[in-house]
Formats: structure tokens, sequence, C-alpha cells
């Protein structure tokens, strides 16, 4: 083997360099023309994913049983008050849990009458977050399931509270998800009661404060800050009827300029650890056809 | 030697995609930006390019940003380091507050810069993102270069030496 001298190792140090950033450089130009269209999937990271994915999973155990017992001893002041609490809602908790099963029971009845049946609109999978984007810029969590779970590309990703995002990358055991606050992420929304409202627009994410924006709300529709916001299911991503936030902010529009307004995420994203995917697909759109009068305008006989 | 740096490679990197799942505010701790920095500064050129290289592909491949953006940044931070390191002493703990604060702020803007040519645009404001991955990674960073000394300064290895050196005498005299 040949031994290289500190001064020959210097000498070559630039080409080196040049090497690799040459190198970077030309992975860099492949993955930026790959992310023009976001649905094409991120075959190198998410591979990569999912090679480091048992560490990843052994670190973040280890890393929540800390927090846990960090959080455990400090909780521990404030239990014999939380307890007196506690003691009382239990006790209001208990005659309302009585009157919810009268009703619920009056319900089954109701249904039984009418012929209804319960049926879930959606499967899930549930899975945990087991990984953060490690750059400050992005929005995006790695979560434990994958391909080999039912994932596929661009499906929905929820918690009880509201939606999360969608998948941008999936490897059979681990898959990628934009968060709805990373500023490449939308959702078609409505504010207020889907059927109800007009006041259609698109929630974009902002960046790192943690609040959406939405855009091309007519400011003729009347809203106000405190209602709440819901998927159309226009988008092609997101079933309609989903909790995306509640209005914070707002600035009122006109006949000539749509509302400026700010939505809180009703999903607590920066304290994701258990989520669900939705195994939904947005029907088919029917492409239009030659039989539209302006496709045959300029066809000659 | 090189095993260890790949540990502590590893190491780095699932800290740092596991640590902002506790804590928001963490992602603004560099750590693969501090482990390159470290390595950079031991005067070896080709080790610290190689570091800087692979730390950062590994950062890219869990990140929603472009693959090789954190590769090419890492990469010429390590070389710029590691060739102002043979021409200025800055093995004093405190020379290296600078060195990790400058390392931040170039790795910062350079990352920002080549996701903009190259049509991606990172949203956040970039100076208040600087700034808060600048003072984040500087005080870590500090803290952080003292742990490592620990496993890789000449005096750990000399330390590791004399310890073997000593029981092999002992070991020696015991048999006699």
């Amino acid at each position: 083997m040949v031994m290289l001298t500190q001064r020959e190792i210097r000498r070559r140090a630039p080409l080196w360099l040049t090497g690799l950033l040459v190198l970077n450089a030309a992975l860099m130009a492949f993955s930026a023309h790959q992310s023009g269209d976001i649905t094409k999937p991120r075959v190198v990271q998410v591979w990569v994913q999912a090679l480091f994915a048992p560490a990843q999973g052994a670190v973040t155990g280890l890393g929540g049983a800390l927090s846990g017992g960090v959080r455990h001893i400090a909780s521990l002041n404030h239990a014999a008050t939380e307890n007196e609490q506690l003691k009382r809602q239990l006790a209001d908790m208990q005659t309302e849990l009585r009157d919810a099963r009268a009703a619920r029971d009056e319900n089954e009845r109701l249904k039984q009458l009418l012929g209804l049946k319960e049926e879930s609109q959606y499967t899930s999978v549930p899975a945990r977050v087991i990984a953060r984007d490690p750059n400050e810029w992005f929005n995006t969590v790695l979560i434990n399931r994958g391909s080999s779970s039912g994932v596929e590309l661009n499906m929905p990703v929820v918690t009880p509270d509201g939606i999360v995002g969608r998948v941008i990358g999936v490897s059979p055991w681990t898959a990628q998800v934009l968060l709805l606050t990373d500023e490449r992420a939308a959702a078609g929304s409505v504010v207020g009661q889907l059927g109800a409202s007009n006041a259609l627009g698109v929630v974009r994410g902002l960046g790192r404060n943690g609040l959406l924006e939405m855009r091309y709300v007519s400011g003729l529709e009347p809203v106000k800050v405190g209602d709440y916001v819901l998927t159309t299911g226009q988008d092609g991503i997101y079933p309609q009827g989903l909790n995306v936030g509640a209005v914070v902010e707002l600035r009122e529009g006109s006949a000539t300029q749509p509302h400026e307004i700010k939505v809180k995420p009703s999903a607590h994203l920066n304290a994701l650890e258990e989520v669900a995917v939705l195994l939904y697909h947005p029907p088919a759109r029917t492409a239009p056809t030659e039989t539209l009068p302006n496709m045959s305008k300029g066809k000659k006989p | 030697m090189k095993l260890k740096i790949a540990v502590c490679v590893v190491f780095a990197v699932l800290l740092q995609t596991t640590l902002p799942r506790f804590w928001g505010p963490l992602v603004f701790v560099d750590l693969p930006l501090i482990v390159v920095t470290y390595f950079a500064l031991r005067r070896d050129v080709v080790l610290a390019l190689v570091v800087g290289c692979v730390t950062g592909l590994a950062t890219d491949a869990f990140s929603g940003g472009l693959l090789g953006a954190n590769g090419f940044t890492k990469t010429l931070v390590a070389y710029l380091i590691a060739a102002l390191v043979t021409r200025v002493m800055l093995d004093n703990p405190l020379v290296r507050i600078p060195v990790i604060a400058g390392a931040a702020a170039l790795d910062g803007v350079v990352f920002f810069l080549a996701h903009q040519i190259l049509g991606q645009r990172p949203l956040p404001p970039f100076v208040e993102t600087v700034a808060y991955k600048l003072i984040a990674t500087t005080v870590v960073g500090t803290f952080t270069f003292y742990l490592l000394d620990v496993f890789f300064s000449e005096r750990a290895r000399m330390r590791r030496q004399f310890a073997f050196r000593r029981r092999a005498a002992r070991r020696s005299l015991v048999r006699r």
C-alpha cells in the first residue's frame, strides 16, 4: 500500500474537494429535476431511511423513555392538586356518561328503525413517528409504516384532531410524510360547514411558525376568527370533511380582494407521536373529451 | 479509529432526526455539522472531506430538501476549516467557538443559496433561521467538542496507550 506524505495529501485535497462537490451538485440537480413533480417517488432517500429505520426506532424508543421519565418526575409536584381536580371531574363525567349511554341506546334503536348501517369510510393504518426532518428549513416526518402495510404515495395522514399531511416517499417499512405546515403542502379547504359555506380556498403551509395560510377565499364570504376549516376533497389527496384547523387571524377582504386568513392546525404538528395513514384513493377524474365545443373548433373537416 | 468516526457520524445523524421530536427548537442544533467541524480541525484534509460529504448525504437522506445539498455545504465547510487549520493554530477551546459559529453561518447560507439557485424555496425567514442555527449550534458545539475530545483527542489516545502499557507491565510483573 502506497503511503502518502502530508504534503502530497494536501496537494491532492483540492482534487478531492472538486470531485465531491461535483458529485453533490449532480445529485442536487437530479433531485431538483425530480422534485418538480412531488408525486414522483424519492427513491434514494426512501431506501436510506428504510435501512436506518431499525436504529432510528431504537433511538426514538430510548429518547421517548427518557423524556417520559423526566416528564413523570416533573409532574409529581402537581400530582396532589391534579388528583383533587380529577376526582371532581370524574363525578361530573359519571353523570354525563349515564346521559350519553341513554342517548346512545336511543340512537341505536332509531337507526335500527330506519334501517341504517354503521360503516367506516376509510381503512386506516396506525403508525408511529420515528424521525423528524433534520433540517430547519423543511417540515417532514418519518413514520414506521410503509408499502408492506398498504401505504402508498400521496395518501393522507391524520390524527384524531385533524389532518397532518401526505405521504411523499414510501419504502417497504417506512414512509416520509410532508406536514401541512411545509411551504410545499396544500389542501383544498372550506371555512365553516361543508355544503353550507361558499368560503372555499386553499390552505398552504407557512414554514416554521406552525400556522397555515388560507388563500383565494372571496372577500364577500362571511368569515370570523374562531371558525373551523374543513377539507373539501377537491384536491385529489384528502377526503372531504376532515378537520384542518381554526381561523386565528383575519384581514377582511372586499369585492375585489380575497380575505387574508391564518389558520392554526388542529393536529399538534410539533409534537406528533402517533398518526394514522388513511388508505384513501381519490375518485378518478374523467379527462375532458374531444366533444367539447372549443376542442372541435380548430379541427378542419 | 475509522470505525469510531463512522459510529460518531451515524449517532449524530440519528440524534439530529430524533431530538426535534421531543422538543422542536432542537432542530436548530446542527449535530452533523458539529461532528464535521470537529474532524476538520484535526489537520487531515481528506478525512475531513470524506466525513463532511458522508455526513451531509446521510442528513439529506432524512430531509425533505434536495439530496446532496447538505453533502455540498458540509464538504465545503470541512475543506475551508481544514485549510484554515493548517495555517492558523486553532487548538485552543476558546478559538474553536468562532470556528463553529462561522461554520454554522456558512452552512446555512450555502444551503439556502443552493436551494434558491435550483428553484426550491425554503420559506422560513432566512436571517432569523440562520441566526437561531448559529447560536444553538455554537452553544451545543462548544460542549460537544469537549465530549468528542474524550474519545478522539491526541491526549486521550496517549492516555489509552499508557493505560495499555501499564496493564502489560503489571502482567509481566505478576508472571515473574
